[in-house]
């Protein structure tokens, strides 16, 4: 699934180890994330989300959003 | 439980791991000087000394049982990977074993060393399938 992890972080001046340490998992756990190597939880979702002040769905792109845009 | 933290997770990990490997090398061997004092060691001593060189691998399997159950989701998944195809491996081998030594291919396995297997096993898938590049959505089914 794509995200836009890397680029919400990197706005923010975070490491990866500061958005490990802000979500309480581990760096190797945001590498994977972010290179879409690994989908989070819901409730991991939940938090990235607030974390970010963001909407699960403006950070994470299952392909199917943009079908639906495309469709209307 | 409260809640632990990835970090606390593996601190708690590795505080239980290292006097476990240290009290089984003690086992292992100072046991094994033991029981050669013996002519014929007493049931009872060789008992002893079988359970308690085995005691600390059982307290290491609890131990990363543990840290599963406290570790983030990811690296739960890993881990998880990895026991699995760690006893997957030590299941095939040690049944494969068993059939050659059926037929006296090969001479008879000291049991115990299904659990070498397994570590083994269990290491190297750890260190070099699961830490390796994954295909994007990797155990996401």
């Amino acid at each position: 699934m794509d995200n836009r992890l890397r680029e919400l972080r990197t706005a923010k001046g975070w490491s990866q180890g500061d958005l490990a340490d802000a979500l309480g998992v581990s760096r190797q756990s945001i590498n994977a994330l972010e290179t879409g190597k690994f989908d989070p939880s819901l409730p991991l979702a939940f938090r990235i989300a607030r974390l970010f002040s963001k909407r699960i769905e403006d950070i994470f792109d299952d392909g199917l959003g943009a079908m639906k845009r495309a469709a209307e | 439980m409260p809640k632990v933290t990835f970090r606390e997770a593996n601190r708690r990990y590795r505080r239980g791991l290292i006097p476990a490997v240290v009290l089984y090398a003690i086992a292992a061997f100072a046991g094994s000087f033991w029981i050669k004092t013996f002519e014929t060691p007493p049931l009872w001593v060789s008992s002893l000394v079988a359970v308690v060189s085995v005691a600390p691998v059982g307290i290491v399997f609890w131990l990363m049982w543990r840290l599963m159950r406290e570790t983030d989701e990811y690296a739960r998944l890993q881990q998880a990977m990895a026991m699995a195809a760690g006893g997957l491996i030590t299941a095939f081998v040690s049944m494969a074993w068993g059939f050659l030594e059926l037929y006296d291919v090969v001479p008879d396995m000291w049991t115990f060393l299904t659990g070498t297997i397994f570590f083994l096993s269990y290491g190297l898938i750890h260190r070099f399938v699961m830490k390796g590049p994954c295909e994007p959505g990797f155990g996401n089914g």
